[in-house]
């Protein structure tokens, strides 16, 4: 009887939690409550960590101190070329009319867990709600995308990773910008990408970055670097592999990108907005000049421009 | 079906949270696979010592948190559970009788059972696991059944449950 009674409380939560909302806020105040067991779970790891890091000796910090700063030389050296590509850049940008590139504005999060289901690529971060973190928000690491945020828990949130059978992204071949889907496999290791044609241009060693086309990653991140493509296997579309450029399971810092939440459409309209304003606003001594006898068009102008410019990016 | 008498039951609820964190217990990779399904054996053990206390409102109760720990549905954890308590509870009588390693074929059956409840929702759910592998916690909970059983015995009567 009593089985009865539960289990089918169990089938009826199931039902509400994956076609309904209403058990959404129950689930992150529980995720609340239960989010110090991950920090329980995981305080082994941390003070093995933290252990080993007093014992390190001086001799492998000094080499590690010694490759640091190499890696800051190469790193810096590569930042003086980009500020000078940044700037021309948005030279071009500028001649083509065309919206500026607005950088991402990132929070650091730190991984506190990881799915105890093998089966599902996901991870527990230490920011959630309470530091604006959304659902669907991307999620990077130092050398690239590493997936999205599927739940939002007041003080954490759970991310789900490329590799995740359920997961795909759509991707640009970045020699070229050939466009395709990268699907994850289950496997940690790789990708896989979808109706590839046959004569397409993809080739071993490509880099495959964000497009940005799902509206829900920003554009131009790295992804996954081509490992192997399999021509002419009889299947109709090419067997293509790639490797996540981001440690999917090796870092322990993680970034979330607020990027800009408006769509292509929207952006285009508010930059062709504010070219028209800061056109009229340089037509407008002009006009003045030409139009100072006439007294009653020239207070018409100021009152137009305010409602346009506070729309401005 | 509840007795009076009951004491330190704080004990149970310990041992159960115990579980749930040995759940969530980061493994490496590779023994990902195999992690033992530490509440199942738990639950299992305290339905054979006490039927009268660990009761399947427990299992329930424990598969919920289980579920927001892993980001499963509500739900998803909490029925396979419930059944393996259900299971446990009408075969109590003869496993109380069996030897360890008795119990533990018989734990191992009732275990799979649940394990394949526990797929066919993964199935309904969209994430259906590849291969036969979602299986191997099975054997190896069996295989540490034993010693659980031995652990929890211990805690029983060191605290004095009953």
């Amino acid at each position: 009887m009593r089985l009865l009674v539960l289990a089918v409380l169990c089938v009826v939560l199931m039902v509400v939690d994956a076609r309904f909302e209403t058990l959404k806020p129950l689930r992150s105040q529980m995720g609340l409550v239960l989010t110090p067991f991950y920090w329980l779970a995981d305080l082994p790891v941390r003070t093995w960590q933290r252990a080993t890091e007093q014992l390190t000796s001086s001799t492998s910090l000094v080499a590690e101190n010694e490759k640091l700063k190499a890696e800051a030389l190469l790193m810096q050296r590569r930042l003086q070329k980009l500020a000078t590509l940044t700037e021309q850049n948005v030279r071009l940008r500028e001649l083509l009319n065309s919206a500026a590139l607005v950088d991402d504005k990132v929070i650091v999060g730190e991984l506190i867990g990881l799915d105890p289901n093998p089966f599902t690529h996901r991870i527990l971060i230490d920011k959630g709600e309470r530091d604006g973190v959304f659902l669907g928000q991307p999620v990077l690491d130092a050398s690239g995308l590493m997936g999205q945020v599927v739940e939002v828990m007041p003080y954490a949130a759970r991310v789900l990773l490329l590799t995740d059978v359920t997961h795909s992204i759509p991707v640009q071949v970045n020699r070229n910008g050939l466009r395709a889907i990268a699907v994850g496999t289950g496997s940690p290791d790789y990708l896989e990408l979808r109706h590839v044609a046959e004569t397409a241009d993809i080739k071993e060693g490509d880099l495959l970055v964000s497009s940005g086309l799902g509206q829900r990653f920003p554009s131009g991140y790295p992804v996954a670097q081509v490992t192997e493509v399999v021509r002419g296997s009889g299947q109709p579309f090419l067997i293509v592999r790639a490797i996540p450029t981001a440690m999917l399971n090796r870092s322990r810092y993680l970034l979330l990108v607020f990027s800009d939440s408006r769509t292509p459409e929207e952006r285009a309209t508010d930059a062709a907005q504010a070219q028209e304003t800061a056109d009229r606003e340089a037509a407008a001594p002009a006009e003045a000049e030409s139009e100072a006898q006439t007294p009653d068009a020239a207070p018409a102008a100021p009152n137009e421009t305010p409602p346009n410019g506070e729309e401005r990016p | 079906m509840i007795s009076g008498r009951q004491n330190n039951g704080w004990v149970i609820w310990l041992s159960l949270a115990l579980a749930l964190l040995l759940s969530v217990a980061p493994m490496p990779q590779s023994f990902g696979l195999a992690r033992p399904l530490w509440l199942g054996m738990f639950i299992a053990y305290w339905a054979v010592a006490l039927p009268h206390r660990g009761g399947m409102a427990a299992a329930f109760f424990f598969g919920l948190m289980l579920d927001v720990l892993s980001g499963t549905l509500l739900g998803q954890n909490g029925l396979p559970l419930i059944l393996i308590t259900f299971l446990v509870l009408s075969l109590q009588q003869r496993l109380r009788m069996f030897p360890l390693l008795q119990q533990s074929l018989v734990l191992m059956v009732i275990l799979g059972i649940g394990q394949l409840v526990q797929l066919w929702l993964n199935t309904l759910t969209g994430n259906r696991p590849p291969t036969l592998l979602f299986l191997i916690p099975v054997p190896v909970s069996a295989l540490l059944w034993p010693w659980v059983f031995v652990a929890l015995q211990w805690a029983r009567r060191r605290f004095n449950v009953y």
